[in-house]
């Protein structure tokens, strides 16, 4: 696998050659990654600032996040961590559809690359569900403290799921921060889905291999496993810890 | 494409590898799949069981979630993204400043965040929930006597403003 081999400083600096030995497309795609994640990581970072502000009233993740479809009981996590699976399954499929890109199997690309996006589409679908129990909470609710308008005072009341100025489940900032950085991240999701339907179809209709390589199925894989790697640590950071 | 490209060696062609490669490299990569799988289902087991707040051992097991999470990144960027076949200068470029502003981040965080978590700090910020809680604590029949000079001061400078 190693495609790349060392190579003396010297050498490698002395023009006429590429020192990071990869092409102009994929380490733009590197450096569109990076800028990027420092993206993600601002909002993880402030997120855990907040958090910290609030340690005993900032809510705990199993006790919002205990739905599961189809099923009455709560199960806390159980269908993040369902979510978490298919994202990881989406990647190892795309990682293959990358490796047989290399072989030029055009017919073992295709179904991969089928199934990456299936993945991707079922992730976004589910996040679209648990935003939606997020929104509606429980039957119960909680009690609030609500700006009135009209009055101009807070007025108490009973408070079901969320929305960006109030939630039952702890402080507003708790929705907010769920809202944005989720959000965020199923768009990348989405416009991931979108960019691998693209390439998808380059693929059926033979662009690489006309091309002779199939090296843009290795930079829309760098994409997608880069969704992958943020889901991994929003996983983290907002459902475990 | 040929007559679009100058001298440099072709890249895009480097990573192309024989049907027996391919075998081997499918291999490493069903492995890192299913060590990323165990390592997910092991979080989930010990998140749900884990006790709530104020539990002593919280501390390790928030460090161990992350150490855990970091070690799946690893997996990802260094195996599917194959940053760990990139030559060196491509690892550096790519890892050094990144990890660079991450750690000062996290290290602004923990200062700044200790600081308007303080009581005396969190106040100014928001009000409302405070209150609510206090309020919660006191009892829902003694709305009166739960709100305290505290509640009175900040209505008046709500008023100010």
């Amino acid at each position: 696998m190693s495609h790349s081999t060392e190579i003396d400083s010297k050498e490698a600096w002395g023009g006429g050659q590429s020192p990071f030995r990869v092409s102009y497309g994929k380490m733009m795609m590197w450096f569109f990654l990076i800028s990027d994640a420092l993206t993600f990581g601002g909002l993880l970072v402030s997120y855990g600032f907040i958090r910290h502000k609030w340690p005993a009233e900032w809510p705990k993740a199993e006790n919002v996040f205990t739905h599961f479809p189809f099923v009455e009981q709560h199960l806390p996590l159980a269908y993040v961590g369902l979510m978490t699976f298919i994202l990881i399954m989406s990647s190892v499929t795309m990682v293959l559809a990358v490796e047989a890109g290399h072989r030029n199997d055009k017919k073992k690309v295709i179904v991969w690359m089928f199934w990456t996006i299936v993945g991707g589409a079922t992730f976004v679908g589910s996040q679209a569900w648990e935003w939606y129990h997020f929104i509606h909470g429980t039957a119960e609710g909680a009690l609030r403290q609500v700006w009135d308008m009209e009055t101009g005072k807070y007025v108490e009341q009973v408070v079901h799921g969320a929305n960006m100025t109030v939630n039952e489940y702890g402080p507003a900032q708790f929705a907010n921060y769920f809202f944005f950085i989720t959000g965020f991240h199923g768009f990348h999701v989405f416009s991931g889905v979108i960019i691998n339907l693209i390439i998808f179809l380059n693929v059926i209709k033979g662009t690489y291999e006309r091309r002779g390589h199939y090296e843009m199925i290795e930079k829309v894989g760098l994409y997608w496993h880069f969704v992958d790697l943020v889901w991994v640590f929003v996983f983290t950071f907002f459902y475990l810890l | 494409m040929s007559e679009f490209h100058d001298d440099y060696p072709q890249y895009e062609l480097m990573a192309n590898h024989s049907e027996e490669e391919g075998k081997k490299i499918r291999r490493t990569l069903w492995n890192v799949f299913w060590i990323m799988l165990a390592i997910t289902i092991v979080e989930l087991i010990i998140g749900a069981m884990a006790p709530g707040q104020g539990w002593s051992g919280a501390f390790w097991l928030k460090a161990l979630f992350i150490g855990l999470t970091i070690v799946k990144a690893g997996f990802i960027v260094m195996a599917f993204m194959h940053l760990g076949h990139e030559v060196k200068f491509m690892k550096y470029v790519v890892l050094l400043p990144y990890t660079v502003f991450m750690l000062y981040g996290i290290f602004v965080i923990l200062n700044e965040g200790t600081y308007s978590g303080d009581p005396q700090n969190k106040v100014k910020m928001e009000p409302t929930f405070i209150k609510q809680q206090e309020k919660l604590k006191a009892g829902h029949g003694h709305h009166d006597a739960a709100a305290t000079e505290g509640h009175k001061e900040e209505h008046k400078e709500e008023a100010h403003h």
